[in-house]
């Protein structure tokens, strides 16, 4: 597992990988049988690399976005690859402060709204980054005689502290 | 509507013909066709400075102001929930993931370019442009970007006859808006906003952010989008004060080059 993890971190800064390659795959290279697995998606990955290094003469970072379809860009949102947002962990940062209300906006369409709690409610202000774990993205429901769901415009969140907070705290 | 009619008379009344396809405001202009260009220093005017923009078809190169990847990340692909949704919001629409619908940007990305080109032309044209929002987290925004770029705004309480009974409430030979944005359709309560009904009423061209629980129906140029975020209002409210301030200063742009001094109209004077 740390051999993989050095390597996957030699890839992503773009390192030598001679020196952190682990024994096996270097005996491999001078080896005729195909690679399969890892090794096959070591050396795509790297090749791919290296070819978008060498072809870094143009207008790299444009043609990079523009290249990206609104199917693969949504595909790999964070918002996407969450999941259900049923418990969930995420951190989001406090952007207005009523009272004892606090609104955090965490990424999704809607703020959440918590009460701040009673101890260690001081250090959040506007601003703060905190913990949530949601609930849900969306407060909706169908009441009835309605043609449409109504909706509070809000999100639902219980606030578990802030991000370098020391004592967790459940309060909604 | 003949004081409307005789303002914009010297503007470019020849060739409102020629305009309708831009501009879906101009067919009002039919009941004064018999009015006469005075001088030929006019038809000059307009060959030179109303009809050059019309030749492209992104004169003010509005796609450049903002691509997908901008979209996306001031996420305006987001949309309400499944039970939510308007039946005519269907087909912009891309689809819908847990229950929560999905905007597409690709169309997005057209409607936006085509409003903004409008608004630009009607910029360029010295047009009153009014933006209007029920929102009231964002109405100190909507506000701030009209004051920016010269124009309008409207985030109060929409009184009945504002527009349908201008000339009683306000006095007669009142200058109603040539384009009226919202940046959201509608008021608290899931209605929708009665500017929409009422400048369709009175022939005014409208550009509207719908979202997904929205009825994008009477709304001239839609433009399917998030209207919940703070992040997407800033996005908006940015690109059309970078249009219309483009648009004036095309504007001012061309009368200095072609030496040209406007007609006596209140066209490029308003404030």
């Amino acid at each position: 597992m740390a051999a993989v993890m050095r390597v996957v971190a030699g890839i992503r800064f773009g390192a030598r990988f001679s020196s952190c390659r682990p024994t096996r795959s270097s005996s491999s290279s001078a080896a005729d049988p195909p690679r399969s697995g890892f090794a096959a998606a070591f050396d795509q990955q790297s090749e791919l690399r290296r070819e978008v290094q060498s072809s870094a003469a143009g207008p790299r970072v444009s043609s990079s976005v523009q290249d990206q379809s609104f199917a693969s860009l949504l595909r790999r949102s964070p918002l996407v690859q969450m999941g259900p947002a049923r418990d969930k962990l995420v951190v989001g940062r406090i952007v207005h402060v009523v009272g004892d209300d606090l609104y955090v906006d965490f990424g999704g369409k809607f703020h959440c709204v918590c009460r701040r709690p009673a101890a260690g409610g001081e250090k959040l202000q506007r601003g703060t980054r905190v913990r949530l774990r949601l609930q849900d993205l969306e407060l909706t429901a169908r009441f009835l005689g309605a043609d449409t769901d109504t909706t509070l415009l809000e999100a639902q969140a219980l606030l578990l502290g802030p991000v370098d907070g020391r004592e967790p705290q459940s309060r909604d | 509507m003949a004081a409307r009619a005789l303002t914009r008379g010297l503007l470019g009344l020849r060739h409102s013909r020629t305009v309708t396809l831009t501009y879906s405001g101009g067919h009002h202009y039919a009941t004064a066709t018999s009015v006469k260009s005075p001088q030929p220093q006019v038809d000059e005017y307009t060959d030179k400075i109303l009809n050059q923009p019309l030749q492209k078809p992104d004169f003010f190169r509005v796609s450049e102001l903002f691509s997908l990847k901008d979209l996306f990340d001031a996420r305006v692909h987001l949309g309400h929930k499944k039970g939510c949704r308007h039946r005519l919001m269907e087909p912009y629409l891309y689809g819908c993931r847990l229950d929560h619908d999905i905007i597409d940007l690709d169309q997005t990305v057209e409607h936006l370019q085509l409003a903004l080109n409008f608004t630009a032309h009607v910029a360029y044209r010295g047009g009153v442009i009014l933006f209007v929002s029920r929102r009231r987290q964002f109405s100190h925004l909507v506000e701030c970007t009209a004051k920016d770029c010269g124009e309008y705004a409207h985030t109060r309480y929409w009184q009945g006859g504002l527009l349908t009974n201008a000339n009683i409430q306000y006095g007669s030979g009142v200058r109603l808006p040539d384009l009226i944005v919202f940046l959201s359709t509608l008021n608290n309560v899931f209605q929708q906003h009665v500017g929409i009904r009422d400048a369709a009423k009175m022939n005014i061209p409208t550009v509207g952010v719908v979202d997904s629980n929205c009825n994008p129906s009477l709304v001239t140029y839609p433009i399917p989008g998030n209207d919940d975020t703070p992040v997407t209002m800033e996005l908006y409210c940015r690109l059309f004060k970078m249009t219309i301030s483009r648009a004036k200063d095309k504007r001012r742009q061309m009368e200095i080059l072609h030496g040209l001094s406007a007609p006596s109209t209140p066209s490029s004077c308003h404030e």
